[in-house]
């Protein structure tokens, strides 16, 4: 046997446990869910559960609910993603140098990341509120918004992707810091004496090198961004009207509070086989960046 | 002779043992366990303290789970479905007893209540609490265990200050008052209430609509959102959040809304009964001493009716025969005037019996149990329909009331885009 092919059995028996695992944990279930999906299932009315075929899908777009939940899911999931990385690569720039001020710094940074979604939703809650919050208040007072950031038809969504993006910037920041440490020096510092400017270092130099930490960040919070529901649940409840109401937000309401096993399930696989097109396009950025970087 | 002594202590303690069982007649489920899936209200904390009387009077413990109210929803399903039987005894919200009476989760207590109706005197119980906190279509799938009346909590310094009757007869008259006594310039605003999607602005909303003449249900039980009682009723609705109701109101749940009346923004608001005696606690309100109660105004045209509300207390279907029994007689234990009224006395908030709104200990306490008792005696517990698509109804609405509130819809095209996607669950 090839050293090559003796790497390659080695690898795949390494991933063989997580594998298991996750076809025994995860696996069962979806595919009890991709099943009941074809059911009019009401765990209140259990007794009249009937075969309705892909009726639970088509109304996934029918229903004007889930549709503004898939439209507010894919915007809030590209701003917050979009807007987090910029922030992320400013702050991780800026904390490139090593020093004990950087260090710190990194340290204080991270404690947004350490909250719970659900304290950091009800904390921006009470701030935002127009008639008692610290912001709100003021906001109102200001004429900047008449009841409330959160109550805001036009302001909501924004309000939420910023509350997102105050959350997780510091992770994607961390991330992104990490891969800068990877960039070689010499590299960077060859290509300034070659006469690059400091945004053709960055563009040319420093991002590419350092593209699978990039790709790294976007797909962890792609991934967790497209699932939001604490902040919905504890600032809008997805008001108002439909303006905050994403998938997963839709689905535990469906399932948990209506009980309508069927359609949630179909709600959660139209997530599912969102999120695998996602991760399968990363997976092959970052191999296609891994090739590019080390041949 | 020691062996003798040895043998004879021996027998003596054999026999001893079923003397001691026979001894325990009395508490037949002694060392049986009990649990409780309480809803986290006022009465959880009470339920929680008021255990070891119930085990020294029964030797049956009791753990009482306390859990939010999704929560207590998911798990109790979960545990109904799944033939579990993690809770033996559950608090039921009343809204639930359409889809518990469908389901048969619950155990229906109709006999039980006939069999035992010395003991519990049914009499001294509200009708109106006893038909609605779980009571369905001929079944009662719950047993009453704390009752909530809609009514207004005012300002009476602002009211005498702007020379106004009060409280406001009707509810023409609290559109007007809450009007007048908004000075938006000073922070005082006319009334408040809730306006956040869901579930908050929806049953808000479905008290005032019932106040103004408007009914969900047609008289056949189809859904009948889009009536023009109903149109108008939230037509009054979203004037009064825009000329009366603090800015922030639009985004209210029963948290804001309650700590605008206690932090003396508001000059009138509908709510549950239950918080009532929170207003005059100086720890937690700026209002003490500046508030009453009243019954909730409703239309000149409309004949008085009250909403009511509140919980029910229910036994898991599922569990084992003796289990259901020791539920039963824990149930009726707890809502047993006695311990009702030392409920109350501990603050649980709801009310079933008469005992306790007469009790003049009680009344000396609670002033406003006039007005439960009052609110009772013409109690409407159907304005929300309790009917098994409820939850959806409620948030259908929830998203039509707080569109409007919005601005995003009118009061018409709302309710008839609400009432085309509900006449699709019947």
């Amino acid at each position: 046997m090839t050293f090559a092919r003796q790497r390659r059995l080695f690898l795949i028996l390494m991933g063989l446990p997580a594998t298991v695992y996750v076809a025994a944990v995860a696996g069962g279930p979806v595919a009890q869910g991709v099943w009941y999906s074809f059911f009019d299932y009401n765990l209140q009315r259990p007794a009249r559960r009937r075969f309705v075929g892909l009726d639970n899908y088509a109304a996934l777009w029918a229903d004007d609910g889930t549709r503004a939940a898939i439209g507010n899911t894919f915007a809030f999931t590209i701003a917050a993603v979009g807007l987090e990385f910029m922030c992320g690569l400013v702050l991780a720039l800026l904390l490139w140098r090593d020093s004990r001020f950087n260090r710190a710094a990194v340290a204080l940074m991270l404690v947004p990341v350490t909250l719970t979604p659900l304290v950091v939703g009800l904390t921006f809650r009470g701030l935002l509120n127009a008639d008692f919050g610290l912001l709100g208040y003021y906001l109102r007072t200001w004429n900047f918004s008449d009841h409330g950031l959160l109550a805001g038809r036009w302001t909501a969504l924004p309000t939420l992707v910023a509350i997102d993006v105050w959350e997780w910037t510091p992770l994607v920041a961390l991330i992104l810091l990490a891969g800068l440490k990877t960039v070689p020096v010499e590299l960077v510092e060859a290509a300034r004496i070659d006469g690059a400017s400091g945004w053709q270092r960055l563009w040319s130099v420093v991002l590419p090198t350092m593209l699978p930490a990039v790709l790294l960040a976007l797909v962890l919070r792609s991934m967790d961004a497209f699932r939001v529901f604490d902040s919905v649940f504890a600032t809008t409840q997805g008001g108002p009207a439909d303006a905050t109401t994403t998938l997963m937000f839709q689905a535990v309401k469906t399932g948990l509070s209506f009980f309508d096993i069927g359609y949630a399930e179909a709600i959660s696989n139209l997530m599912i086989a969102c999120l695998a097109v996602l991760a399968a396009g990363f997976a092959l950025l970052i191999r296609g960046a891994n090739r590019r970087l080390h041949g | 002779m020691t062996s003798r002594r040895m043998l004879l202590a021996l027998a003596i303690a054999i026999a001893a043992i079923p003397m001691g069982a026979r001894a325990d007649g009395d508490k037949p489920f002694a060392g049986m366990t009990l649990t409780v899936a309480s809803q986290n209200d006022q009465f959880a904390g009470v339920l929680v303290k008021l255990a070891p009387e119930f085990q020294a009077q029964t030797g049956v413990t009791v753990h009482v789970d306390i859990l939010s109210y999704p929560e207590l929803l998911t798990k109790v399903t979960a545990d109904f479905i799944g033939k579990t039987r993690a809770y033996d005894v559950i608090t039921t919200d009343n809204v639930w007893s359409g889809q518990f009476a469908e389901s048969g989760y619950t155990i229906d207590l109709t006999d039980w209540i006939k069999r035992d109706a010395a003991e519990i005197q049914p009499a001294d119980i509200y009708p109106v609490l006893m038909s609605s906190l779980g009571g369905y279509k001929g079944k009662q799938v719950a047993f009453p265990f704390a009752g909530y009346a809609n009514v207004l909590a005012y300002r009476t310094d602002l009211y005498a200050k702007a020379g106004l009757a009060a409280p406001p007869p009707s509810m023409e008259d609290m559109v007007a008052d809450a009007e007048k006594l908004t000075d938006k310039a000073h922070g005082v605003y006319g009334f408040v209430a809730n306006g956040q999607k869901g579930p908050a602005v929806a049953q808000d909303w479905m008290q005032y609509n019932n106040q103004l003449g408007g009914s969900l249900l047609a008289v056949d039980g189809t859904p009948a959102l889009n009536s023009s009682a109903n149109v108008a009723s939230l037509t009054v609705y979203k004037k009064l959040f825009d000329t009366a109701a603090p800015p922030g109101a639009v985004d209210y749940d029963w948290g804001g809304r309650e700590e605008s009346f206690r932090q003396g923004l508001v000059a009138n608001m509908q709510t549950w009964s239950v918080g009532a005696a929170g207003y005059g606690n100086p720890e937690q309100s700026k209002v003490v001493g500046k508030f009453a109660i009243a019954l909730a105004p409703h239309g000149r045209d409309v004949p008085a009716n009250y909403g009511v509300g509140g919980w029910g207390i229910a036994i898991n279907a599922s569990i084992l025969p003796k289990q259901q029994q020791a539920a039963w007689a824990y149930i009726k234990w707890v809502t047993s005037a006695a311990t009702q009224k030392e409920m109350a006395a501990d603050g649980a908030g709801g009310v079933i019996r008469m005992s306790t709104t007469h009790d003049p200990e009680l009344l000396k306490k609670f002033p406003f149990y006039s007005v439960i008792d009052a609110s009772f005696a013409q109690g409407n517990g159907e304005f929300r329909p309790r009917i098994p698509q409820y939850p959806e109804i409620q948030d259908i609405l929830g998203t039509a009331v707080n569109a409007v509130l919005a601005g995003n819809a009118d009061p018409k095209a709302a309710l008839d885009a609400a009432q085309a996607k509900a006449a699709k669950l019947f």
